[in-house]
């Protein structure tokens, strides 16, 4: 393991910045999201994960797919510009990384691959970050992931008092480390201090849970626990690891625009309203169903990890309190005779 | 005191549901955490021992109400003084039957901000919300039933618990405008035009469009949201400057005058812009240009934009202040 001292954390994220597109978690504008990273003026912030996630940089809540022109007799379509720099994430949680495996099961996996999401995740390279405190939401490691590292990032930092320990799990991580050493910027002295256990407010029941939802669809639990649910986007636009997206078109004119693409959520009526007004999910029951149902099972039967990954956004931000890790609780207790 | 309010609650619910009179209660209950009191809907008599009220039950619960408006259902709400004005919106709004809804009045000393928690575990004092600060009806002014020492009571008050220098309370009414985000709104009236431009441009740069302000909204009550309506072309579904901004200004000017500054929008905003900045602006329009009015007090007292008197002062919507009588 190499040691950085925490005071020469910003050298190391100059020196981060010359190699690619950095985005580092920071306070901006009053709320705490990654932000590419601008020298002294960002105000970086490592307490806890960002109250906005990082899939924004892989996957935008709103991107142009291609541009379109027709009229006199021709049409043209021209692809967005090829305009990917290579990312470095610095800063990455164990709960958001683990998102984005999730986000490359559903884009890069199989059959159809998502080109502008390819473009983005090939070139980047993720610094993770362990957790020196479990914020109050927080409950990752009930959905089995460690807090403290992710072996899917290139380059994991612990965070130990004074220094920041690094160890490379890719060949990019190790190049980066290679460099920093160039730049003098790391040591072999430090020191490993044993980072006690995080203490977590939040803890959950897995168990079974798939296995058990899978005999629940028209379980009367559903139409109980949804009546409060103001069928909102802040849950699926704030979860790392919710990745629906709805293609429309944002026109200049009667002749020329863009095909958009957008965020797009389950709680929302649009969602499954079809051409001639018929909507097969029609109300909250079904909705909030869905949005479960996704996380807990048919994610996991299809890809052998959950949809969630105990960041805590959406119990933070819930209006309502509908918290997925009481719907867990819910889910376990119930009897299902169906 | 606040056992014996709990149980009364409990109670009446119990008493509504197994008589029939509602089919569904909907209240508070103990949440998660010891600062935490979402909202329950009950439906079966001996589920009513869930129901809860303490110093967190923030949420205003009379918007639900909206997902009734279809339904022959009878169903029960617990109200707040603040939530109370929401339930006369939605009946002075037609988007509700006053025969199809039992409103159970609650009596209130201030909600508690939870922002200011720091301690998870261990209960602490937390101050009131600044909505709560400038309460000025702490009592239901519209509900069929009551708990505790709550009364029906339309007259500008100050809540017993407060002292009545923190507020903006007194015996005249001021009328919605004088409802004070923080401040805000003064601070953002000494700025100039492009100041004030560029900071809500900023403020709604971050809004990521998951509607919860219009949703938890007892004022929003279109069938069908300009914003949802695909095929308007009037906004696109992309966020950009133009569009964040159009869907702000629709929300603004949908509930101008007719806010009933429960404040709900500006809790529930996710990403912390002060949407009730705008709404007090327009209340105070409102109050300046046509006459001091609070929304949702008397539901006999149509709100200033909706109604037409001669001679109004740009000839269109004529009520000016003064001459309506
Ligand atoms: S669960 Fe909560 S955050 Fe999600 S849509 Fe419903 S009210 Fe909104
Ligand atoms: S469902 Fe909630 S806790 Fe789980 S990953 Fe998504 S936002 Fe985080
Ligand atoms: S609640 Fe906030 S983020 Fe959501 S649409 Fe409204 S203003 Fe935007």
């Amino acid at each position: 393991m190499m040691f950085l001292e925490k005071g020469d954390l910003h050298f190391v994220l100059d020196v981060l910045a010359g190699l690619g597109k950095l985005y580092v978690p920071a306070e901006s504008n009053g709320i705490t999201r990654f932000v590419p990273y601008g020298g002294e003026k960002t105000q970086v912030w490592l307490q806890t994960n960002t109250a906005i996630s990082p899939k924004e940089i892989l996957f935008p809540a709103t991107e142009t797919l291609y541009r379109y022109e027709t009229g006199r007799g021709k049409e043209t379509v021209k692809p967005v510009a090829d305009h990917h720099a290579p990312l470095i994430l610095f800063g990455i949680r164990s709960c958001d990384l683990q998102a984005i495996t999730c986000l490359d099961d559903v884009f890069l996996d199989g059959e159809f691959v998502d080109e502008l999401y390819r473009e983005r995740r090939e070139t980047a390279t993720i610094i993770a970050l362990s957790c020196a405190k479990a914020g109050p939401h927080c409950f990752c490691q009930s959905m089995g992931l460690d807090p403290l590292a992710h072996r899917q990032s290139d380059l994991q930092m612990y965070d130990y008092d004074q220094y920041y320990g690094l160890e490379a799990n890719s060949d990019r991580g190790r190049l980066l480390l290679e460099t920093l050493e160039k730049h003098d910027l790391l040591s072999v002295s430090g020191r490993e201090n044993p980072v006690p256990a995080l203490e977590f407010a939040l803890e959950v029941e897995t168990e079974g849970i798939t296995e058990k939802l899978t005999g629940m669809f028209e379980h009367p639990l559903w139409e109980e626990v949804a009546s409060k649910c103001l069928n909102c986007g802040i849950c699926t636009y704030l979860c790392p690891a919710c990745h629906c997206f709805d293609i429309s078109e944002k026109l200049d004119n009667a002749h020329c625009g863009s095909k958009i693409r957008c965020w797009d959520s389950c709680m929302f009526s649009g969602y499954t309203r079809m051409a001639g007004g018929h909507n097969p999910r029609p109300g909250k029951r079904e909705r909030v169903r869905e949005r479960f149902m996704h996380k807990l099972c048919y994610f996991p039967q299809r890809y052998g990890k959950y949809l969630c990954t105990g960041c805590g956004r959406c119990l933070a931000k819930c209006p309502v309190g509908l918290e997925i890790t009481k719907i867990m609780e819910l889910v376990k207790e119930v009897e299902n005779d169906a | 005191m606040m056992k014996q309010l709990i149980a009364q609650m409990q109670e009446i619910a119990r008493e509504l549901l197994e008589t029939g009179i509602v089919q569904t209660v909907i209240g508070w209950e103990k949440g998660s955490r010891w600062y935490l009191s979402p909202p329950v809907f009950v439906r079966k008599p001996e589920d009513a021992g869930r129901l809860w009220y303490d110093q967190f039950a923030v949420p205003n619960l009379s918007g639900y109400l909206l997902d009734y408006r279809n339904k022959n259902e009878k169903v029960a709400v617990f109200v707040k003084g603040c939530d109370s004005r929401s339930v006369v919106r939605l009946i002075q709004d037609n988007q509700v039957r006053k025969e199809n809804i039992v409103a159970i009045g609650v009596p209130c000393a201030g909600m508690r901000d939870q922002s200011a928690v720091n301690d998870e575990k261990e209960p602490h004092e937390l101050p009131l919300l600044s909505k709560c600060l400038q309460c000025r009806y702490p009592n239901p002014v519209y509900a069929d039933r009551t708990v505790g020492e709550a009364v029906v009571d339309k007259s500008l008050n100050v809540p017993d618990d407060l002292d009545a220098g923190t507020g903006l309370m007194g015996g005249d009414l001021t009328g919605d405008g004088s409802y004070v985000s923080s401040g805000i709104v003064e601070r953002l009236e000494g700025l100039s035009s492009d100041d004030r431009y560029d900071f809500w441009q900023k403020a709604f740069s971050k809004c990521l469009r998951c509607y919860a302000c219009r949703n938890v909204c007892p004022a929003c009550s279109c069938r069908e949201c300009i914003m949802d309506s695909e095929h308007s072309l009037w906004v696109g579904k992309g966020s950009s400057p133009t569009e964040n901004m159009f869907n702000a200004l629709i929300r603004a000017y949908h509930v101008a005058g007719r806010c009933t500054t429960c404040g709900e929008c500006e809790r529930v905003c996710p990403v912390g812009i002060p949407l009730m900045a705008l709404n007090q602006f327009l209340g105070q329009e409102v109050n300046k240009l046509l006459e001091a009015y609070d929304a949702g007090i008397d539901e006999t007292l149509k709100p200033p934009l909706e109604m037409y008197g001669w001679p109004d002062f740009d000839g269109l919507f004529r009520c000016a202040k003064g001459v309506r009588a």
